[in-house]
């Protein structure tokens, strides 16, 4: 079986962690099966497919909290976003504690005065 | 002049206006459109005789047609913030006082004649003595001309006094139950805070910046660039950018300026920053723009910038495609998303108003007409006695800013079909964002195992 359609079913298997009980238990009967068996009938096909698709939900778990909890830093693309914010960030701190520095001066020349 | 006398001016001067209006709308027996027009010119040259705090007060009026009434929305737009520059000396005492040293000491070639002059602030040139580093973009060399924005000395007080008496009055409206519903006294202290907050120049040097980093993909935008090293909260000082007012654009076309796509891209950056960004320059008018020879767009005066939260922004994307393929049915539902409240009985009429208005100024004529259409929209919730979110004032007042600037640069661009690649494009990525998906995908993913499962 297409492997992508099963990582679409994972996905949709991780949305759902708390699904009914008939979910669970199919994917109990199913990670009981031996290889092949599958084709023994359509109980069989399902509660396989259940078992495959648990599989690759906690495979997907796993990346995602490797991934601290949130897909998005996985993309390099992201990435770059987050830092360019960041340093825009600080680029900003720094505009602000020029402007800081410059209102000191002002305060500072006027007791003089 | 004392709080009491000031207050006494005032009141004259309300009082006049509001004799003026009563004989000019036959005594409240004149109706509907013709008396709110009427109502709204007189409030737009009250606030330019009342002076700088009615004038800023009247310009934050002017986009909240959630509040007050399109005819005096569209009027206060067009209030005029023009008076005489006060004296170079005042101007040098005041940048001397605000960062301890001349202004010939601070800046090279710094110019006495103001190259502009408003209620709140006047503008002079000068010249960078030392390269800056700004917050955006390469280093300012030495030499560079920069535009110098000073608050007009004594101008916080002034408007102060005005606010309290103005604050006063609000208090007394708040007891008329039938302006009670405005909630004068609430609004009187929104529009404070945020004329507070202009009458500091560091927040529209930092709203400058953040435009200019969030444009800084767009080579038909520019921002003019911070000094953060000689503002403060009195004196903005930022980089100059030659160019053509809006008004000279039949100089920028001799010049090679390409005005209809520039016209075209001005109105889908200010449905990038409404739609996609989530603030936008809510004091844009011809002023405040201008063309430079490089044919981009200059974004100048910060000073009111408007917010849309993620879910209006959705809602409003979801309104504007309603609007540039002629679907009224589409703009009506998701116009509810935005918190417009049509009673059952009412369903009809508006469904049938707006689709008639849709008709009559975006899809029949041969270049839609947004401002009357939007006028008309207001004027026909405002007689259906139906309540405007302030989302979706917004939304509505925001597109025909966009018509009313990109008309200023081309006066035949048709917005509706301008605006229908970006609308497009912008519903096409927000079907694909991850949050959408995100809550779209469980019920897809079932749906999906069902068919195969059966």
């Amino acid at each position: 079986m297409n492997q992508d359609f099963i990582k679409l079913l994972a996905a949709w298997a991780l949305f759902h962690e708390s699904a009914d009980e008939g979910w669970k238990a199919a994917v109990a009967q199913g990670q009981k099966q031996q290889p092949g068996s599958m084709s023994e009938g359509p109980d069989a096909f399902v509660h396989g497919l259940a078992a495959l698709v648990d599989e690759e939900k906690e495979k997907l778990k796993a990346r995602l909290a490797e991934d601290g909890g949130d897909a998005a830093a996985a993309s390099s693309g992201d990435l770059a976003e987050r830092l360019d914010a960041l340093a825009f960030e600080i680029r900003e701190l720094r505009g602000c504690m020029e402007s800081l520095q410059a209102t000191v001066d002002g305060l500072a020349a006027r007791r003089g005065d | 002049m004392t709080e009491g006398s000031r207050g006494r001016q005032l009141l004259l001067a309300a009082l006049k206006s509001a004799l003026k209006i009563s004989w000019q709308t036959r005594f409240g027996l004149m109706r509907g459109h013709r008396r709110r027009a009427l109502i709204a010119r007189e409030a737009r040259l009250s606030c330019e005789r009342l002076g700088p705090a009615f004038i800023k007060l009247g310009q934050l009026a002017s986009v909240r047609p959630d509040v007050f009434a399109p005819e005096t929305v569209f009027e206060l737009e067009q209030l005029q913030d023009r008076v005489a520059a006060v004296s170079a000396d005042s101007i040098r005492a005041e940048i001397r006082r605000e960062l301890g040293a001349d202004p010939d000491a601070l800046f090279a070639d710094f110019e006495d004649e103001a190259i502009a002059a408003g209620s709140v602030a006047q503008v002079h040139r000068a010249k960078l003595r030392r390269a800056y580093r700004p917050v955006i973009g390469p280093e300012l060399a030495a030499g560079t001309p920069v535009a110098i924005k000073v608050l007009r000395p004594g101008i916080e007080a002034l408007i102060a006094a005005d606010l309290a008496v103005a604050r006063r009055w609000a208090e007394r409206l708040n007891r008329w139950r039938r302006l009670a519903r405005w909630r004068p006294a609430a609004l009187m202290d929104e529009f404070s805070g945020m004329l507070g907050r202009e009458l500091d120049l560091r927040n529209e040097g930092r709203i400058a910046d953040r435009f200019g980093q969030d444009f800084a993909d767009d080579r038909f935008v520019i921002v003019p660039r911070v000094v953060w090293r000689h503002t403060t909260r009195r004196v903005l000082v930022s980089e100059y950018v030659e160019g053509w007012r809006l008004s000279e654009i039949g100089e920028a076309e001799r010049a090679g300026i390409d005005a209809r796509t520039l016209a075209a891209h001005g109105a889908e950056v200010f449905m990038r920053q409404v739609l996609v960004l989530g603030y936008f320059h809510a004091d844009l008018h011809p002023a405040n723009l201008f063309v430079t020879p490089q044919g981009q767009l200059c974004f100048l005066d910060f000073g009111i910038v408007g917010r849309t939260s993620s879910a209006q922004r959705e809602a409003i994307a979801q309104v504007l495609i309603g609007l540039v393929y002629g679907d009224a049915d589409r703009a009506l539902r998701y116009s509810r998303e935005l918190g417009l409240e049509v009673t059952a009985e009412r369903e009809d009429t508006v469904r049938r108003e707006m689709a008639g208005l849709v008709k009559r100024h975006l899809l029949d004529p041969p270049r839609a007409d947004v401002r009357s259409f939007a006028l008309g929209f207001l004027s026909m919730l405002a007689d259906q006695r139906i309540t405007i979110p302030a989302g979706y004032g917004l939304l509505v007042k925001a597109l025909v800013t966009v018509e009313g600037v990109s008309h200023a640069i081309y006066p035949d661009l048709d917005l509706m079909e301008s605006a229908r690649p970006f609308a497009t494009r912008l519903i096409a990525a927000q079907l694909m964002g991850r949050d959408r998906l995100r809550r779209r995908l469980p019920a897809a993913g079932r749906r999906a195992l069902e068919v195969l499962l059966a």
